[in-house]
């Protein structure tokens, strides 16, 4: 409501999304007109593939804006007032403020997906696998989400973490196959990127076997079950700065 | 001058008090050129391919080429500017014996001294682990117009955040907005620091060279890599030139106005 308050902050942030998504069109446009195809694929599947990490990306962003508010908290000392509430407080620290301009932003931009995805003429097994794997994707991003929240409690450091994990999760603009091993293990396995972008994507263009979507299930359960555990854990750690 | 020289040494000194902030700043630097690198060295995976005016060892060299101009010309502490405004604290400055200008000129001075020294030994570690085909330059004469030129977007990208970071004169709540779309999303796309500006067709390239961003980053190094040569060249530095007296006559006029303006909120 803060946000919807200040019109002018709202309209220049907006604009400013906008204009990123526009622009990385053009530039993936033209690259591909130029150099044929990237890893094998064309300019509107090459543009799928960045509509759908942007999907997870958005999304994820909408729902989890409170955690770039997190620090504070702990530094202060205020976590202990969202500890004593009767409100989940894992809940609340991770998707107590959703972005009201990735709310504006994110309807076109599922549109613009479905109508690329079109141009692709996929299949029924297809669609339904990529918005399995998309929701598997947002899984995971919760995940990674809850990992940095706790770290952040025990070592007091969000901020740059999150910030690394967004430069990663960007490597995810691109179809993974352009990158080279390890660098390609790491983004799958390690820090799954290409679980959560590029699998949905792979996935709808018939090119993810069973075995790729019995994977990414498996590693979305591991994630949040680890990320579970060290919320828990962290919060025994927890040491109030206030009281 | 003396009391410029402290200003560098305890901005110098200052961005080692935030040890893991100045390293993660790094670290994302290098995430940001790997993204870059993967990408051109799998569309030049063809042996011998020759694509928008480039040989594979030019646009590898493009992008590490990166490194250092992001580091010299992108790296800057005057987006602070907009925050002491918001706050009121420029009236601090205001009463001092100083040059407000001069005084974030060294500060950026310091800051990009300091991104220099990461960015060699980023360049070297990458350097080593990728092995990538690298364009070294032999003509001393375009090495220094090519200096040149980074001094020039220097100062560019300098004005540029002067003139946005006086938004805050009228509107303090949009100090962060207002960078967030010129130095962030603007500068981002338009300066080729994400992509080599020629990989757009004529026409847009034509647009784009009416505005001061394509300076920043692309004609740096298309200097560099002996792209862009005689006439053409000092035309671009002419032109670069100009930018800067007409930056500079905005900043002023911009200032001018804003500082009868303020009111000093917060103070």
């Amino acid at each position: 409501m803060i946000v919807l308050a200040q019109k002018k902050v709202l309209l220049i942030f907006l604009v400013a999304k906008v204009f990123r998504i526009i622009f990385y069109i053009i530039f993936l446009f033209f690259l591909v007109k130029g150099s044929q195809t990237i890893a094998g694929y064309n300019s509107t599947q090459t543009i799928f593939f960045f509509l759908s990490f942007m999907v997870v990306d958005t999304t994820a962003q909408f729902f989890f804006r409170e955690v770039y508010r997190f620090r504070p908290l702990i530094v202060s000392g205020d976590f202990d007032l969202i500890l004593t509430k009767p409100m989940n407080s894992l809940f609340r620290v991770l998707m107590g403020g959703a972005d009201v301009i990735d709310l504006i932003t994110l309807p076109p931009l599922y549109l613009a997906t479905y109508y690329v995805g079109g141009l692709l003429n996929p299949t029924l097994l297809g669609t339904l696998s990529y918005l399995l794997l998309l929701f598997n994707g947002l899984l995971l991003a919760t995940a990674l989400h809850i990992a940095v929240i706790s770290l952040g409690i025990i070592t007091l450091e969000i901020d740059n973490t999150i910030m690394i994990y967004r430069d990663i999760s960007a490597m995810g603009k691109f179809p993974v196959d352009i990158y080279k091993e390890p660098l390609k293990g790491f983004l799958t396995f390690l820090v799954p990127v290409a679980v959560m972008m590029t699998f949905p994507a792979k996935a709808f263009l018939g090119l993810l076997g069973f075995s790729g979507i019995i994977i990414s299930f498996s590693l979305a359960a591991i994630f949040m079950f680890i990320s579970l555990k060290f919320w828990n854990y962290a919060l025994k750690q927890y040491t109030s700065a206030s009281s | 001058m003396n009391k410029y020289i402290q200003v560098f040494k305890i901005s110098f000194a200052q961005e080692f008090a935030y040890r893991l902030n100045f390293i993660m700043w790094r670290v994302r630097n290098v995430t940001q050129i790997l993204v870059v690198f993967f990408l051109w060295d799998t569309i030049f995976s063809v042996q011998g391919r020759e694509l928008f005016g480039y040989t594979r060892d030019k646009i590898i060299t493009y992008v590490f080429g990166l490194i250092f101009v992001k580091a010299f010309v992108l790296s800057a502490k005057a987006q602070d500017v907009a925050g002491d405004i918001a706050r009121g604290d420029i009236i601090n400055y205001l009463l001092k014996p100083l040059n407000y200008f001069k005084y974030w000129l060294t500060r950026d001075i310091s800051s990009k001294v300091l991104n220099l020294i990461f960015a060699s030994i980023e360049f070297s570690i990458l350097y080593l682990i990728l092995k990538p085909p690298f364009y070294f330059q032999e003509n001393l004469l375009t090495i220094l117009l090519f200096l040149v030129s980074i001094g020039i977007a220097m100062y560019i990208f300098f004005l540029i955040l002067f003139i946005v970071s006086a938004i805050p004169f009228w509107a303090p709540e949009m100090g962060w907005g207002g960078h967030f779309l010129v130095t962030v999303i603007l500068v981002e796309f338009l300066s080729g620091s994400l992509f080599p500006l020629d990989i757009l067709p004529v026409s847009l390239q034509n647009i784009l060279n009416f505005t001061p961003f394509p300076y920043l980053v692309f004609f740096p190094i298309q200097v560099y890599l002996g792209k862009i040569t005689g006439l053409l060249l000092f035309k671009g530095i002419a032109i670069s030139l100009v930018w800067i007296v007409f930056l500079w006559l905005i900043m002023n006029k911009i200032w001018e106005k804003g500082l009868k303006a303020y009111q000093a909120y917060g103070r």
